[in-house]
């Protein structure tokens, strides 16, 4: 690899079924069309089992994840899509942002478009970034909870397994919950909507190192929540 | 953070990206602890900028035998 080029490795999931489709690229300018150096997919089933590795078309806008990866998530469940992504930082002076459409076909639930979690790389010395974005959190709106909420996890590590601590908080109390992920898996952790008769306000999510972290949300079947956290010092 | 054990870092994993911030390579990472010169100049922030690496990064330099600092 040239020693010019940034890297960044981005991470999402993806369920079977689901009209998934990754914005590679996410241009600003129509005379400055703008390509990634290099790219590459890799999906992995919940046991870190990795089930596909593919190079794509840096020139390629878009990629549809159940195109590719629907058999595979029908066969194995719920798959960790990791993007690792080789740039020039002249071209891509802070990141190349991945972008996606999310959407169950048949699903009266508008479609949700979501910033693809950067989880290694994306904050490189010239940035000067001094947040600590291994301590995440996230709000939940001021409203009756209809939908179900679960926290998805995954660790990007070779070696390291990751201990994480998900913190809920419902009115005073405070509730925590310790999850182990070996390198590659991942999980859905359920969060309970209402404790005691107060509603889920907040989770946090802390770790020795960032992990590919976001916040779900459904309504039967319908997905009507994927975000990610936010860093929880500024 | 635990690390699974492992005899030796792999040499195969030599031209691989450990940290994507500093894009330090596990093969420059070996080198460096071989000269006694961790962290290398422009790499302090190994580990410390998106921290995804630092799990990584703590694993190996315990295989390399350099105390993290």
């Amino acid at each position: 690899m040239s020693s010019e080029l940034a890297a960044l490795m981005s991470a999402t999931f993806h369920e079977a079924g689901v009209t998934h489709v990754v914005e590679l690229v996410h241009q600003k300018d129509a005379a400055a069309h703008r390509r990634l150096a290099s790219v590459r997919v890799e999906a992995y089933d919940a046991g870190g089992t990795r089930r596909v590795a593919r190079e794509l078309d840096p020139g390629q806008e878009t990629l549809d994840l159940d195109a590719l990866l629907g058999g595979v998530g029908r066969e194995h469940g719920r798959l960790l899509v990791v993007f690792d992504a080789r740039y020039d930082p002249h071209i891509f002076p802070y990141r190349p942002h991945h972008y996606a459409y999310l959407h169950r076909p048949g699903s009266a639930a508008p479609p949700l478009y979501y910033a693809v979690n950067a989880t290694l790389g994306g904050v490189p010395d010239r940035i000067g970034a001094v947040a600590l974005n291994n301590f995440e959190s996230y709000l939940f709106l001021d409203r009756p909870l209809r939908e179900r909420y679960a926290l998805a996890v995954g660790n990007l590590a070779r070696f390291a397994a990751a201990e994480a601590e998900v913190i809920t908080y419902y009115g005073g109390e405070r509730c925590r919950e310790e999850v182990r992920l070996a390198p590659k898996t991942h999980a859905e952790i359920a969060l309970a909507a209402e404790r005691d008769g107060h509603r889920l306000r907040r989770v946090e999510l802390k770790t020795l190192f960032r992990l590919t972290s976001y916040v779900v949300g459904r309504r039967q079947d319908d997905l009507v929540l994927f975000d990610h956290l936010f860093t929880y010092f500024k | 953070m635990s690390a699974q054990p492992t005899a030796a870092l792999d040499p195969a994993l030599d031209g691989e990206l450990l940290c994507y911030c500093t894009t330090l390579t596990f093969g420059e990472l070996r080198a460096a602890c071989a000269r006694g010169s961790w962290p290398p100049p422009g790499k302090e922030r190994t580990g410390r900028l998106c921290t995804g690496c630092q799990g990584d990064l703590l694993h190996c330099l315990r295989l390399l035998g350099v105390r993290p600092s």
